[in-house]
């Protein structure tokens, strides 16, 4: 039989913070926490990594390559560039 | 230690209902292009290119960090591409196939520059400044909602190379750690070792951005 104690409210910050990877991939709603009711720095690091990773997934392609790539890919097409790409064209 | 090696050089098919089709909706007019494409027709490789340049050159700046880089690299996923649009089956969304032809053609790149660059060993070894912190101290300045998306995407240029390449791959591109695991030729749980210590690593830089424009 395994005995297992109440984590949440055992934990201390470094063993929370060990913990937190696995608990963000479980995709478990930390708000409730044992732990983060009673320590409100490891409540702002959970809030902030939340945020941080929200936002990247808000991040949209917005960069466009110069008009020299699409010249480039057309000479090398044009060259019969089927293998070897990147040497047949080097960047400009 | 687990190291960064490369194990397919070419487009695997992806699952077909993983979350990065979020990032991929059809397109109007691409299955046709991708049609004549095939067979050989060079007008709608140009279509393919102009519907696609954008995310594959973004993809490829923010893996790398480089603008002369990313360039070249595009260049090479594209002619990869004109190479093997033929092998394309259908079993994914063409654009979800392209994009890891793309991260490919990067992480190729980034091993044949060598592995010190891109090894993830460099984020493996904890120290102060990477590994969470676990002192109860005063409160501290807290991220939410003072991020813009400039300030962040530069946070993420700042990355360690080991770090950006896993949080670009599972935050900013949707891919699970087992996609990443198998790409990195490492393990899952290393996968989300480096996406944790990532995402502190961002918490550090953007605070202390925040900080310096607070003394300013």
């Amino acid at each position: 039989m395994i005995v297992m104690r109440a984590p949440d409210k055992t934990m201390t910050c470094a063993e929370f913070q060990d913990a937190l990877p696995e608990l963000f991939e479980s995709q478990a709603d930390l708000s409730g926490h044992e732990h983060l009711k009673s320590c409100e720095n490891c409540a702002a690091l959970v809030r902030d990594l939340q945020y941080i990773a929200s936002q990247a997934r808000l991040l949209l392609p917005i960069h466009d390559p110069s008009p020299a790539v699409w010249e480039n890919i057309q000479q090398a097409i044009r060259q019969g560039g089927s293998s070897g790409p990147a040497a047949q064209a080097p960047r400009k | 230690m687990e190291r960064f090696v490369l194990m397919n050089a070419g487009p695997t098919q992806p699952r077909p209902a993983n979350q990065h089709l979020r990032r991929n909706p059809p397109i109007a007019g691409e299955q046709e292009a991708i049609t004549k494409a095939q067979n050989g027709d060079g007008r709608a490789f140009e279509t393919l290119y102009a519907m696609h340049k954008r995310r594959v050159y973004s993809l490829c700046l923010r893996m790398l960090g480089n603008v002369a880089e990313a360039e070249d690299l595009t260049q090479e996923a594209f002619l990869q591409l004109y190479r093997k649009i033929a092998t394309f089956r259908g079993d994914s969304a063409f654009s979800t196939w392209l994009h890891r032809l793309a991260v490919n053609v990067v992480l190729m790149h980034l091993r044949r520059k060598g592995l010190p660059q891109v090894s993830l060993e460099e984020t493996l070894e904890p120290s102060q400044d990477d590994g969470p912190r676990k002192d109860i101290g005063a409160r501290d300045l807290t991220l939410s909602g003072s991020i813009d998306r400039v300030t962040l995407e530069r946070a993420i240029e700042n990355l360690p190379p080991g770090y950006r390449l896993v949080f670009v791959l599972h935050d900013v591109e949707g891919y699970e750690h087992n996609e990443i695991a198998e790409m990195l030729d490492c393990s899952i749980g290393n996968s989300k070792s480096q996406l944790h210590k990532a995402r502190m690593k961002l918490r550090d830089l953007l605070k202390t951005g925040q900080r310096k424009e607070q003394i300013a």
